[in-house]
């Protein structure tokens, strides 16, 4: 019989320390040094996940547009600084590079699913759109800062030839275009091998949560499946906005590789 | 008007990095010259050849390519003005690929028929070779060879070598810098070519150019020039890796 709900109450949070208890007592063994890090940690996801727990049921009462909206904003301008904290690199107006990536990303995938895949009524209801906001601007999120990473490192590579290229007569883009391509392939590889992989090694985080909240495995599975097309299509697209934006910043208005860009960062 | 230089370079000074590359540099070039650019390292001399098809620019001063302002069609330009550099890039493929690199945005490059392709590698001493085998099976002198015919497609009037037979044996230079006084009369190019090696560039050069710390200290030809002296302040002495055979 399937069980409704299992309900996780304040003691059973308790009793997961016990899970603490241990980690402690072989980090001591081991002496491994990790005893007062492992308590902050323990103490601050506790605090913060709170928390969270609290501002996400406020967040969740609110229902008007401007509130659904500004919330987005806000959590893509977190995500283009997190992004541009994240680049080892000196890439020249990256955080608008990031947040172009992830507001055009957000337009149209959470619109898409919003309005014509969930028919969510409202349409800025917070059931919906801040969960599957903050699934879309956090693979954007990841997946373009790997490939504003790897891009850097091709270009470093490919220095000689992109010169070549250029003093063919290429243009920018032409001249750039296989370190792009290798970039997003780099990028998009991971989000293919877990299409190729989900429901047959690992079932995955949101699936498993819906299960265990009480919904029909069926209707999860209906989820997982959409959530899947909707990373690799945010992957995508936010990655070929972030290129198209980012690789101009290599060259200037002659046609010339900024080459003073690539060199490796003290 | 005919007697007007091909390049023409107006007080051109370049930093980079805080350091200051080239001072003040005026000297103009003629249509079918072969000029030679010597200057021991860090004289500044590849950054020079660099702005002769605008892969760098000066940080003052003007240069002009044909009476107009160098960056006018920068595309154009380098259509015009081929480059071979030190170290050829081969890119992955067949020979016929890399021949046709630029077909991705040049049409008429795209088109060119297999037999003009085979033509180009005549031209470079390279016929024997077929257009499927593998590029980067070649050898260093075969990959110069391979660029240069590359370059020659694009049909330039101007041809600049960055040191292009530093990293190949005094026999293999010696047959590469034939090869391009060859083509330079046939098809009535002018080249110019940095080095450091000015024994080997006196045997092709009509003029040299000699730079140290980023300023011209001798312009001129070979014989004119105070060859002792002016190499000797360009530090060049010392570097020969050619035998004068």
């Amino acid at each position: 019989m399937r069980p409704d709900f299992y309900v996780l109450n304040w003691n059973d949070l308790i009793v997961s320390l016990a899970f603490i208890a241990f980690s402690l007592f072989l980090i001591k063994k081991w002496k491994l040094g990790l005893e007062q890090t492992l308590l902050v940690g323990t103490l601050r996801s506790f605090v913060q996940l709170t928390l969270m727990g609290y501002v996400l049921t406020w967040f969740f009462d609110q229902q008007h547009w401007a509130f659904m909206l500004s919330l987005l904003f806000i959590m893509i301008l977190i995500a283009s600084y997190e992004g541009t904290r994240r680049q080892k690199n000196e890439i020249p107006h990256f955080f608008s590079a990031m947040f172009v990536a992830l507001l055009g990303s957000a337009i149209l995938i959470l619109g898409t699913i919003l309005l014509f895949i969930l028919d969510v009524e409202p349409w800025y209801s917070p059931y919906a759109a801040i969960p599957i906001g903050g699934m879309i601007i956090g693979n954007g999120l990841n997946s373009t800062s790997l490939t504003a990473n790897r891009f850097v490192g091709e270009l470093r590579h490919r220095e000689k030839e992109i010169e070549t290229l250029l003093a063919l007569g290429a243009t920018p883009k032409l001249a750039v275009y296989d370190a792009m391509k290798a970039s997003i392939h780099a990028a998009l590889i991971p989000n293919i091998n877990a299409m190729m992989t989900v429901g047959l090694v690992q079932l995955p985080g949101v699936m498993t949560g819906q299960i265990l909240a009480g919904i029909d495995p069926i209707i999860a599975v209906r989820y997982q499946i959409m959530i899947m097309y909707m990373w690799f299509t945010t992957a995508t697209m936010a990655n070929i906005i972030m290129l198209t934006i980012v690789y101009r910043q290599f060259f200037t208005k002659k046609m010339q590789l900024r080459r003073e860009l690539l060199r490796e960062q003290a | 008007m005919p007697n007007d230089p091909l390049f023409q370079f107006i007080d051109v000074s370049y930093e980079a990095g805080g350091n200051k590359i080239l001072s003040r540099i005026n000297f103009a070039v003629h249509k079918g010259e072969f000029l030679a650019v010597l200057g021991a390292s860090g004289a500044g001399k590849s950054s020079l050849l660099r702005m002769f098809n605008s892969l760098t620019s000066p940080s003052q001063g003007q240069i002009n390519f044909r009476t107009q302002n160098i960056d006018s069609d920068i595309q154009c330009l380098r259509k015009n003005v081929g480059i071979l550099f030190q170290n050829p890039v081969v890119f992955s493929g067949n020979i016929r690929d890399n021949l046709l690199a630029a077909g991705r945005w040049d049409n008429n490059i795209a088109q060119t028929l297999d037999h003009e392709l085979t033509h180009a590698l005549e031209q470079v001493e390279m016929g024997n070779i077929e257009l499927t085998h593998n590029a980067k099976d070649l050898s260093g002198g075969e990959q110069q060879r391979l660029a240069l015919a590359r370059t020659l497609l694009n049909h330039p009037q101007v041809l600049l070598l960055d040191e292009p037979t530093s990293n190949l044996d005094p026999k293999l230079s010696r047959s590469i810098m034939d090869l391009v006084d060859k083509l330079r009369k046939t098809l009535k190019l002018t080249v110019i070519a940095v080095s450091h090696d000015h024994l080997l560039m006196r045997r092709y050069a009509g003029r040299v150019i000699v730079l140290s710390r980023g300023e011209i200290v001798g312009d001129g030809p070979f014989k004119a020039l105070d060859r002792s002296a002016v190499f000797e302040k360009a530090g060049l002495l010392g570097n020969e890796v050619n035998d004068e055979t």
